[in-house]
């Protein structure tokens, strides 16, 4: 079968508009000017000529001028004492933890400039996110609160202590409450520290906060298990996974960790022991889960319990009382099919759902009871600590603080007078306390309502620890001393609860002496050297308990109607989701996630209303037409995005923009959309009834899905089914097809090294850790809006979301057939990822016509860039079939016009020392982190031994949670990118072209059987 | 013509009668044997002491030099204690100069013995002082010898231009004189001629006339820019290449830190105090606990280990460091690649074996560190072309990471020479990312 699917990254592709056809005429988007000077007369006029002529002997006197200074004297300044462990030029590696994943922090010099993945790592075995990627940048972030501040004035730490002790003895005296209202916190010496600031003042309570909230689980299992737990899910124990708007890949709970687990059923391996899982997922919005599932079906937020209703009765074979059938008649029949999936699999079977609604959490633990998830998938005895915000106690606080019976807040990785669903509330009640402190890193929303700012280190300058799930605990330590004039937080409550440590260091050691250490067997000094190196500990597990329950579930089903039938009373039902790069927008400060594309809509920079495209057209919207959206008394304005596969009659909009403090990178991009939260039954549910009214703005995306185009080529994806692998293990992958090959060139030899690369499409989710892992790696400058807008996008990796459509099981081959599709066919669209970075052809074309021989070929397969060679011709990036160079349009390290942390005083000491940053009018294009393998050939060469599989990692590689990307040396038979390229699903993108890429793909396949919509 | 020549023989006979005195005056000062003295000077004295600069006492050969007064010399030599003791006013300054450091006693030692000494102390002063002016710009002599055409091309092509000139103005005058008795022959008398046949004397207008006439003569303005075109062009030629090229470049350093003394003299090994050579890309300038090694014993009172003192906030009475005193210490930077180039130093050292010389020149005799070599890309590529990788040597052998290397290259080479060139070692991504 060979793929000749319809392909495309748009829908501007798809219905070739005007536009796109003109942009994609030429290479770049925008032209130079060069008409609009030779044109008027310019040149031809008496008097510019003699401008020109000025101006070119202005200019060459200045320049002639400018070069007689003095070359500038270098200095070089050693260390006084030299540190034992550092060596100028070699880089140290230190075990610390982020978001309790344990990670490796590399440093040079003293600071820290890339994290990546602790290979033994519990949850995700080497993988970060983006988000982990990014957040070495925050460390300097200059924004960050640099010294203490007293009612905005900057103090020195001794004023703030006294003042705070005076405060909180006269607070006590009072007896009134003291709050510390942290998000979720699970270090087990922040919680004693915690605990002690408690002992010290009686009626200090710690509440649990997070912007994004799981207290529906937590709530359910209460209910239905009586343990308020977040429980540890399994993903690679399911089969069958069904997923109710539950962005488990992207956003939920513990997406690194399952990403890895999820892919262990699908990948490589998985496949050619013939085994697959089978993912189904019903939603809204399209989410990253969602576009990797093998089969969709967008429903709307009103259907999502009724549908939980219907699979529980379908799978229990009761009928709750007030069951009725689904109007959305593909839904209903998808219903159908997964119930008989689900049972057939018991004990194999996981039902998710992403709804912070307790009832909704309470009806998916009875189904999964019913499905014996519990005991394998579902794990209740070893829960995950990684949240554990209880919604109500918070909402219970800004009442008693609007009751005045609050004298003092505390605010610890909470901030939520931006993420709380009514800002109004918390600038009201916070007026009305006496004592308000924040531990803010940055100026936020909520330390500007504080007259205490304690700043607390950043986790790269503090020491602590972490325990995300139950016995297994990681330990933070710091890599740099404190850039500014900052506090852990912890050492603060230790000083204000006048415990017996003044420092927190001493405090985590005592902790981890008497509690901690004996877990991993270790002891005394010694044990704690070893923990400072392998980075965390791990106790047994308890044995997984196979609970069930028989919760009576009538007064859940009641709940869910209730609200199924006011949400579906509105026109348009909204619902918020988390952005994989932005998150809850924790870091929206961080330029290398506001321009990381979202996976799905490939939308940098802002936030938007995502709406079907039919819907839209319903309603004389077309895409960047703002609208207003309003819900729950709360109206923000957004720009339109048609959203293939959104569910019709729903509109999604992303958490997490908006900022309105956070620092020059992250205010103001987007708009908050928090405030459309609602709090019912004790939980925040992100879901509301919304109305839309069109304006008269229009707003332009910077998107960069239709950017770099294939010029209508169609054999970039390859994609079949698992019934067809099954039968044929070819299937697809074009592997017998004769393509006449022409050449040119001769072959290169690559007598040592051949370094290659293989791609396993099955197992990218597309969640673009890759692309800020390469960001971090390789100096890549961030260009802002308005620059992703031309198309001048400069990262060397990226990654493609191509749709296709789907019709009654078969697979849309030709054009003329898609103009024959109905609208509905619009939401019934599947996704493909390809992650596209330079190929490293043999026979590269870029590097033929290149003038001046700046890009060309090395003997170990690579296709090299010498920048200071370049000219700036672009000719290359023309001629590039795959559309992976990027041209440096500024100098983006130097030019006042972009704030870029290239050029921050404090933020380019991220930079890799060891990869160049580039000068204006250059090509640039992925090395393929050739500094990286020069390293590991250098390792190789003083250690006197043969380079040896793995040695080398790229930094995609490093980073990515699902192993997707393999590199090697080809040459070795027993390499590992050896064998997977030996897969029968290895194909080359554009391979008849005969470019002799050095980047293999693996078909995507889809577990696809009976069901269809 | 012939006077400047008679002034010039004579000038030069008196430059080389008063230089023959001059030597003959030296002479007659050194009565004693060198050789005998040398061996003397090495057996006794060069624990303290060298000719051209201080140790741990003062330089002797400026010193012994001035000092013109043999028989003091030889006293002090065989007891200056007692010198002292007996308030000579000479001793007592120099002892007071030097922190009233005494000199051992030598008694052993005869008058002979002392005044050998001298001799050899002062005759190789004058040849050391004689070859200096020679040695004081070995960075002059490096950047010709690798940056462009050498000086030896350029004066030899001034010499061709200015050969040539000569030629074609007695060409001139041949053919002028030719065409002169032609016309003569003729019967045409030119016009200068009558003037000067008038007999009036009209020197200045003879001499403009001559200028006028060469300004008309195409030949002449033609060789004229010729020639000018050309010393532009190569200066220009010369001056584009050697931009950025600043082999010989010697800046002062904070610390004057002799790599004459520390690696010539003690014989210290480069990689003590420059140990990242090994291990990193940077071959790391000492910090300064690494010269305190040695210095919080040797030399505490010079000047320039006070300076090491000051930064550090040590202070050597006490022993004690005050970290709030302490500042760092800003070298002048010499050899500064561009950063748009990747260069590891433990490759070349470590894995490639080659000698700190072969890059950074003969640092042991330097007394202030220059640039030895241009730092060019086409210098690198020119030793990665050339130099034989030899397996044999210490770095390579027993490596196995060349296992498969050489049998490529065996194979492919057949036995030819391998240089890093042919291991892939000029290709743009080694160096450039």
């Amino acid at each position: 079968m060979d793929s000749n699917k319809k392909y495309w990254k748009g829908l501007e592709e798809l219905n070739k508009t005007p536009e796109f056809v003109e942009k994609n005429k030429h290479e770049f988007a925008e032209p130079i000017p060069v008409e609009e000077v030779l044109e008027g007369g310019s040149l031809f006029g008496k008097t510019p000529r003699r401008d020109f002529l000025k101006a070119l002997g202005f200019g060459v006197g200045a320049v002639t001028l400018a070069a007689c200074q003095k070359v500038p004297v270098h200095k070089s300044i050693p260390y006084l004492i030299k540190p034992e462990e550092i060596t100028p030029g070699v880089a140290n590696y230190y075990s610390s933890s982020y978001d309790g994943h344990a990670i490796l922090v590399k440093t040079r010099e003293g600071r820290p400039i890339k994290i990546e993945g602790n290979p033994n790592d519990l949850l995700s075995k080497g993988g970060l996110s983006g988000q982990a990627q990014a957040s070495v940048l925050d460390l300097y972030d200059s924004n960050r609160t640099q010294n203490p501040k007293q009612d905005g004035a900057e103090v020195d730490w001794d004023s703030i202590d006294s003042f705070i002790k005076g405060e909180l003895s006269a607070i006590k005296a009072g007896g009134k409450k003291i709050a510390i209202v942290t998000s979720t916190i699970n270090s087990p010496s922040t919680l004693a520290v915690i605990a002690d600031f408690i002992a010290a003042y009686p009626t200090a309570k710690h509440i649990t906060y997070d912007a994004v909230s799981y207290t529906g689980i937590i709530q359910a299992n209460q209910n239905s298990f009586g343990k308020a737990v977040l429980p540890h899910y399994n993903f690679d124990q399911a089969d069958v996974i069904v997923s109710f708007g539950a962005d488990f890949l992207g956003t939920w709970i513990s997406p690194t960790e399952f990403i890895g687990q999820y892919v262990k059923n699908r990948n490589n391996k998985s496949l050619q022991s013939k085994k697959m899982s089978r993912h189904i997922q019903f939603e809204s919005g399209m989410s990253n889960t969602g576009s990797n599932a093998d089969v969709r079906i967008p429903i709307k937020p009103s259907e999502e319990g009724i549908a939980l209703i219907n699979l529980y009765n379908a799978i229990s074979g009761t009928t709750l009382p007030g069951s009725k059938k689904l109007d959305n008649l593909p839904a209903e029949n998808a219903i159908a099919v997964a119930a008989a999936e689900l049972k057939a699999a018991k004990g194999k079977a996981l039902v998710v759902a992403g709804s912070n609604d307790v009832a909704i959490q309470t009806l998916v633990n009875s189904i999964n009871s019913l499905l014996g998830a519990y005991g394998t998938i579902i794990d209740l005895d070893n829960a995950s600590n990684q949240f554990a915000g209880n919604d109500a106690e918070f909402v219970e606080l800004v009442s008693d603080m609007n009751n005045g019976a609050v004298d003092a807040v505390f605010f610890l990785d909470a901030n939520p007078a931006y993420d709380y669903h009514n800002p109004n509330a918390i600038k009201a009640a916070l007026k009305k306390v006496r004592l308000r402190v924040s531990f803010a890193r940055n100026n936020e929303e909520t330390a500007a309502l504080c007259n205490i700012i304690a700043p607390n280190h950043y986790y790269l300058e503090s020491w602590g620890d972490s325990n995300s799930l139950a016995g297994y605990y990681t330990v933070v330590q710091p890599t740099i001393n404190p850039v500014y004039n900052t506090r852990q937080a912890e050492t603060s409550l230790l000083a204000w609860s006048n415990g017996t440590f003044k420092e927190y260091y001493a405090y985590v050691r005592d902790n981890w002496d008497k509690k901690l250490l004996a877990l991993g067997g270790l002891t005394g000094l010694k044990g704690w050297e070893t923990l400072l190196q392998t980075g965390y500990v791990k106790g047994a597990d308890k044995t997984a308990t196979a609970y069930t329950t028989n919760h009576d579930l009538t007064a859940a089903a009641q709940i869910i109607l209730a609200h199924s039938a006011e949400l579906a009373a509105g026109k348009v039902e909204l619902q918020l989701y988390q952005s994989i790069a932005m998150r809850d927008g924790k870091r929206a400060n961080n330029p290398w996630l506001q321009e990381l594309p979202d996976p799905v809509s490939k939308v940098t920079w802002e936030n938007f209303a995502a709406l079907s495209p039919v819907y839209a057209k319903s309603l004389g919207l077309e895409q960047g037409d703002v609208i207003k959206i309003t819900a729950n008394g709360y109206t923000i304005a957004l720009p339109v995005l048609l959203q293939p596969g959104q569910a019709q009659g729903t509109i999604s909009v992303a958490v997490g923009y908006g900022r309105t403090l956070a620092g020059p990178v992250g205010e103001n991009v987007g708009q908050n959309a928090f405030p459309f939260n609602t709090f019912r039954n004790g939980a925040f549910i992100g879901t509301a009834v919304a109305t839309i009214e069109k304006t008269d703005d229009q707003s332009e995306l910077a998107q960069t899905q239709t950017h770099h185009s294939y010029e209508g080529r169609n054999s970039i994806i390859r994609e079949t089914t698992f019934t067809e692998y099954k039968k044929n293990p070819y299937a697809a992958s074009g592997h017998f097809d004769e393509h006449k090959t022409y050449s040119m060139w001769d072959e290169y030899d690559h007598p040592t090294f051949n370094w290659v690369m293989a791609i396993d499409l099955n197992a990218c989710t597309g969640c673009g850790a890759c692309v800020v892992a390469c960001s971090a790696e390789n100096n890549i400058p961030v260009v802002g809006k308005d620059e992703v807008r031309r198309r001048r996008e400069m990262h060397w990796i990226r990654i493609d979301r191509y749709y296709s459509f789907n019709k009654g099981g078969d697979l849309i081959t030709k054009e003329s057939e898609i103009n024959q599709l109905s609208d509905a066919n619009m939401d019934n669209v599947s996704v493909v990822y390809q992650p596209m970075l330079c190929q490293h052809c043999d026979h590269a074309p870029c590097e033929t016509v290149c003038p001046v021989l700046a890009t060309v070929h090395s003997s170990e397969g690579l296709n090299m860039m010498a920048y200071n060679r370049c000219i700036g011709t672009r000719y290359c990036a023309n001629n590039c079939p795959y559309k992976v160079r990027r041209f440096n349009w500024f100098n983006y390290w130097n030019d006042a016009r972009f704030d870029n942390y290239l050029q921050g005083e404090h933020t380019q000491l991220v930079l890799n020392p060891d990869v160049v940053t580039r000068f204006r009018g250059v090509m640039e294009k992925c090395s393929m982190c050739i500094q990286r393998i020069q390293a590991g050939k250098l390792k190789a060469k003083m250690e006197k031994r043969s380079v040896k599989d793995g040695d080398i990692k790229v930094a995609c590689q490093q980073t990515c949670p699902a192993n997707a990307i393999i590199f090697g040396n080809v040459n070795d038979p027993n390499s590992e990118v050896a064998q997977a390229l030996k897969s029968e699903r290895t194909y080359y993108v554009l391979e008849e072209l005969n470019t002799q890429p050095g980047v293999g793909y693996q078909v995507k396949v889809r577990n696809r059987t009976e069901l269809e919509a | 013509m012939r006077n400047i020549s008679l002034i010039f023989k004579q000038f030069s006979k008196a430059v080389l009668l008063t230089a023959g005195f001059a030597i003959l005056g030296f002479s007659a000062h050194a009565q004693g044997d060198a050789t005998k003295g040398e061996a003397l000077f090495k057996a006794n004295c060069t624990t303290c002491h060298k000719i051209e600069s201080q140790l741990i006492g003062p330089a002797l050969g400026p010193l012994v030099t001035a000092e013109t007064d043999d028989k003091w010399l030889i006293k002090w030599v065989q007891n200056n204690q007692a010198l002292i003791a007996a308030k000579d006013p000479k001793a007592l300054k120099i002892y007071n100069q030097f922190n009233q450091q005494g000199m051992t006693v030598f008694g052993s030692l005869s008058d002979a013995d002392v005044t050998n000494i001298l001799a050899y102390i002062r005759a190789d002063w004058k040849t050391q002082q004689a070859a200096a002016p020679a040695a004081g710009a070995p960075g002059a002599s490096g950047a010709t010898a690798d940056s462009g055409p050498s000086s030896l091309v350029i004066w030899g092509l001034l010499g061709v231009i200015v050969v040539a000139f000569i030629v074609i103005m007695v060409l001139n005058k041949v053919i002028g004189t030719l065409e002169r008795l032609l016309l003569r022959g003729k019967g045409i008398i030119l016009e200068d001629e009558v003037e000067t046949e008038d007999g009036v004397a009209k020197v200045p207008v003879d001499k403009m006339a001559g200028l006028k006439h060469l300004a008309k003569n195409k030949k002449f303005i033609f060789f004229v820019i010729l020639c000018g075109t050309i010393a532009c062009g190569s200066w220009t030629w010369v001056t584009l290449w050697n931009t950025n090229v600043h082999t010989g470049y010697q800046p002062e350093q904070p610390i004057h830190f002799p790599h004459d003394l520390h690696a010539g003299v003690m014989k210290i090994d480069c990689q003590y105090c420059h140990s990242g050579a090994y291990k990193s890309k940077n071959a790391t300038i000492p910090s300064l606990n690494i010269c305190m090694n040695c210095h919080k014993v040797v030399k505490q009172d010079s000047k320039e280990i006070q300076k090491i003192y000051a930064a550090l906030g040590y202070d050597p009475k006490t022993q004690k460091y005050d970290s709030t005193k302490s500042r760092p210490i800003q070298w002048v930077r010499v050899h500064n690649l561009p950063d748009l180039v990747y260069f590891n130093h433990s490759q070349h050292v470590k894995v490639g074996g080659i000698k700190c010389q072969t890059c950074h020149g003969p640092v042991q005799t330097m007394k202030e560190i220059y640039q030895y070599s241009p730092l060019t890309m086409k210098w690198c590529v020119q030793c990665h072309k050339r130099t034989e990788v030899d397996f044999s040597k210490a770095g390579h052998k027993g490596n196995a990471y060349y296992d498969n290397m050489i049998a490529v290259h065996d194979r492919i080479k057949r036995g030819e020479k391998v240089t890093e060139a042919s291991m892939g070692g000029i290709e743009c991504g080694k160096c450039h990312y």
